[in-house]
């Protein structure tokens, strides 16, 4: 018979408590040592504009994969969902992180402010000579000052919504005030629709910018699915690992488990789904305009692999790798399959940025620039880097609170929650 | 215990078989003890039956996990083999002698597998996966099944209410009706029963088969006529499935007036035999109240001179033409004033550009798009009535094989000084051998086109594109 377990906190450990003194320290030491590498190697490789391409491809990372997160946080609230109780102040954290996110968008606004035009070409009088009225509408949106006050408005708003959720959920754990969950779930709803729209623009001026004249309306899309991704792969690897350290050990089970991987998996396909919309429709209709995007990451020789190993890599290794009961329910398996889908999401954000790099505005190969750009000293230690400082983040935010929202008036069916 | 009142526990006659024995208990949890120690008894075949979902009922009963997902993913994968092999066949290949495919090259793409065939045969896969889903928990379940003899049982009714029921298979190894009871009572259970299947009425009566066979047979019947009718023609006329659609009660344009008379002798509703009516004098479409003479004909109000008497002819062909300008005939009226470039028995044109119509660089930039669709193949992009259909009329005309006057020149002195409205008209009616296009390009556009024609005449013979609007 099954027996139905009390809603209260057994695990001898849920906060980082001491875990913290080592993270952060630890964190903060690979982030100075692997972005001061890349920008070291990068102003000798191309100069602050090969940086800012590498610190962009995983800042990009970074940020869809907080975005992922609160997207999580979120849904969990709209659809009063008690099997992630347990899982939800990992998202909470990560999503959190999007305040520091904003500082560390400064290497990235603060030339765009200068003038410079080495990330984003639109930043430059003349870039556009001519063009019908849908060109005049680009022309009009990417602008320099209606860019800045974009972004100040999307990390106000992320920071709202993050602290909002973070905020209310650890003061939960103080009061056991059940009132602050149904106030959670009643913004839930507006908030989903506002971050959806930010998410929107913020994928357009993030990455798509990059390349001002092409069209795709399903960008966006694209970007929120590897997001969410991310933000799951996210999920299931912390929560791994504080389980690895000996910390809320009873109260994530091998049911949410399997249930994030569920997740994961239907976003791997997800992610396919709307990638592969995207190429078929410019395919399909064959117009210079949106085609050249696609010319150079398939008439590059390198570019060319890199689009076949997104395929094979990003949509049908996991897809087939996540597709079992067995394996979704095994933890060391998935492990290593999350760190997995972090290091492939990565790389989707590295296809998206990265040409751009060595190609021009019209997609014109750049003299001297155009080909496969990775490189160990540059952009893997700027990932690497990025990350320390993302473990550095969740430790500092994290601090001694508890890592499971200990009074959620569904902590107890969450603990109770069993796959059929 | 149950031979004294239950009609299916009556002396299993010949016709009859032990299916088991049926148990049953007051409540899930003695269920599921049971379920248990039916497992560890090594029991296989017994089945729980309960009024609601019991949780942990499977493990207790040692279910394995359904096969079912691997027969799903089976099934797709054949799906996603079959529609790729069915679009390849349809789209590239066309050398089979009998049904070949469709190799049409269509906007460029490849015939072969491309990425169009991937949504195909994504929803194949789908399609596939959600028919193995679903039969195939019918098979698993050896659905459908038409009687049970459960339910032939009396308290087991109350199985869909408030009781729990656990019964062992006959056909299990260690079954043994004795044993089996005595198991079930030493389980908790409130009451055990004999479970029998009768065995009269089993044969499948005889005209099910020859229906079946006679099903079979009729299933031919399509393909076969599908394979006659091959590449063959039929004389029959057409099959009308909905008469009513096909003949309706009407008369359609150009038909013959209704015959009120009799077939010999018919008399015709309408004097002149046609159904078609003509509007009543003075009928103007909803929009089409073109009042304005100087916006809608070019000259000013009132300055049409009167018709000139019309020959037969002319009068039966203007029957069909209600709105025909005054200048359509051939043949220029000679005597042009070289001053203000009106001809005599003309009305008076308008020498300025009527409102509504705007002067501007929008309307000058539809001019000169409009100019160069409908005019600039006789008259040539700069309007020195040297197009391309003038150059190779006129090489026609060079051998005998064609006859044809020259498009005009717009730079020619006598064009140059008419008044918009005239050279509006023109544009409108045709003049010589030019044609109207009154029915092809609307007002604003042939205002534009004027406009455009002032402008070229203002910067003289140029490219085209240099034409810059008059000076109004």
């Amino acid at each position: 018979m099954h027996n139905t377990r009390p809603a209260q906190i057994t695990s001898p450990l849920i906060s980082l408590s001491t875990g913290r003194v080592k993270l952060v320290p630890i964190g903060l030491l690979v982030a100075a040592i692997g972005i001061g590498m890349a920008f070291f190697f990068g102003e000798a490789a191309g100069g602050y504009r090969r940086f800012s391409f590498a610190y962009l491809t995983s800042f990009s990372f970074l940020l869809s994969t907080s975005l992922g997160c609160l997207f999580f946080v979120i849904i969990q609230h709209l659809t009063k969902a008690a099997w992630g109780v347990t899982v939800r102040r990992i998202a909470e954290i990560f999503a959190m992180c999007l305040i520091p996110l904003a500082l560390l968008f400064l290497p990235i606004v603060v030339p765009v402010i200068l003038g410079r035009a080495e990330l984003y070409p639109w930043n430059q009088a003349g870039w556009l000579e001519e063009g019908g009225p849908l060109f005049q509408m680009k022309l009009d949106y990417l602008s320099r000052n209606w860019f800045v006050i974009r972004w100040i408005a999307y990390f106000a708003i992320w920071a709202f919504f993050a602290w909002n959720f973070f905020g209310k959920s650890t003061k939960q754990d103080q009061t056991g005030d059940v009132g602050l969950t149904l106030k959670m779930q009643r913004s839930s709803t507006w908030m989903m629709i506002v971050f959806a729209s930010t998410i929107v623009f913020a994928s357009f001026d993030l990455e798509m910018s990059l390349s001002p004249l092409w069209f795709s309306t399903m960008f966006p899309v694209y970007f929120f699915a590897g997001g969410v991704l991310g933000g799951l792969a996210a999920i299931t690897l912390t929560a791994l690992l504080l389980q690895r350290s000996g910390r809320v050990t009873d109260e994530i089970t091998v049911d949410q488990y399997h249930d994030l991987a569920k997740l994961m998996f239907g976003f791997t396909f997800f992610w396919g789904y709307i990638a592969f919309s995207q190429f078929l429709l410019i395919w399909y209709a064959n117009i210079p305009e949106e085609t050249f995007w696609y010319k150079f990451r398939f008439w590059d020789s390198a570019w060319g692999k890199a689009s076949w190993a997104l395929l094979i890599f990003h949509l049908l290794i996991p897809f087939l790798g996540l597709m079992a009961r067995t394996v979704r329910r095994n933890k060391t398996y998935l492990l290593f399959a999350s760190i997995y889908v972090l290091c492939i999401h990565w790389f989707d954000h590295f296809y998206i940025v990265m040409p751009q790099y060595g190609y021009g505005i019209e997609g014109d190969p750049i003299e001297g620039k155009a080909g496969f750009p990775f490189s160990w000293w540059i952009d893997f230690p700027c990932a690497i880097g990025m990350v320390g400082l993302y473990i550095a983040l969740f430790g500092l935010i994290a601090g001694d609170r508890p890592l499971v929202p200990k009074q959620d008036p569904r902590l107890g069916e969450s603990l109770n929650h069993v796959n059929p | 215990m149950a031979h004294s009142h239950s009609k299916t526990s009556k002396p299993a006659g010949p016709k009859s078989k032990t299916i088991g024995l049926l148990a049953q208990f007051d409540n899930q949890e003695s269920l599921v003890a049971a379920c248990e120690r039916a497992r560890d008894s090594g029991y296989q075949k017994f089945d729980a039956y309960s009024p609601f979902p019991v949780h942990g009922i499977d493990p207790a009963m040692g279910i394995r996990r359904t096969k079912l997902p691997f027969f799903v993913l089976a099934i797709g994968m054949t799906g996603c083999v079959i529609a790729l092999i069915m679009q390849y066949y349809t789209n590239a290949v066309d050398w089979t002698k009998i049904f070949p495919g469709y190799a049409f090259y269509i906007s460029g793409k490849p015939l072969e597998l491309s990425p169009a065939s991937i949504p195909v045969t994504f929803e194949v896969i789908i399609l596939s996966s959600a028919f193995a889903t679903f039969f195939g928990m019918w098979i698993f379940n050896q659905l459908p099944r038409f009687a049970n003899p459960l339910h032939r049982i009396a308290r087991f009714k109350r199985a869909t209410n408030d009781r729990f029921f656990l019964m062992i298979e006959a056909d299990d190894a260690k079954y043994d009706t004795n044993r089996t009871r005595q198991q079930f009572e030493e389980w908790g259970a409130t009451a055990v029963e004999h479970v029998d299947e009768d065995l009269t009425d089993q044969e499948i009566p005889k005209f099910f088969k020859l229906a079946a066979l006679v099903g079979l047979f009729l299933l031919l019947v399509p393909p076969v006529m599908i394979f006659r009718s091959y590449g063959g023609t039929n004389r029959h006329p057409r099959l009308h499935v909905v008469p009513d659609m096909d003949w309706q009660d009407k008369y359609k344009p150009q038909q013959v007036s209704p015959n009120i008379g009799t077939e010999k002798e018919p008399v015709y509703l309408y004097a002149d035999d046609r159904a078609m009516r003509a509007p009543l004098n003075g009928t103007i479409a909803r929009g089409d109240l073109q009042e304005d003479d100087r916006f809608f004909r070019g000259y000013e109000p009132g300055t049409l001179p009167p018709p000139a008497p019309k020959t037969a002819d002319q009068s039966a062909a203007e029957t069909f033409v209600s709105v025909r300008g005054p200048n359509a005939q051939d043949g220029a009226p000679a005597g042009q004033d070289p001053a203000t470039g009106q001809y005599p028995g003309e009305p008076d044109w308008v020498d300025s550009f009527p409102a509504p119509f705007q002067v501007d660089e929008k309307t000058l930039a539809r001019g000169q798009q409009r100019f160069e669709i409908y005019c600039s193949v006789c008259h040539g992009y700069d309007g020195n009535g040297n197009g391309r259909v003038n150059q190779r009329a006129l090489a026609l005309a060079a051998t005998g094989q064609a006859q044809w006057t020259t498009a005009k020149s717009l730079h020619d002195p006598a064009v140059k000084v008419q008044p918009v409205g005239r050279i509006f008209d023109t544009i409108s009616n045709g003049r010589n051998s030019m044609g109207p296009y009154r029915s092809q390009i609307p007002v604003e556009d042939r205002w534009a086109i004027t406009l455009y024609v002032k402008a070229l005449q203002e910067t003289g013979i140029q490219p085209a594109t240099g034409a810059t609007p008059p000076q109004q």
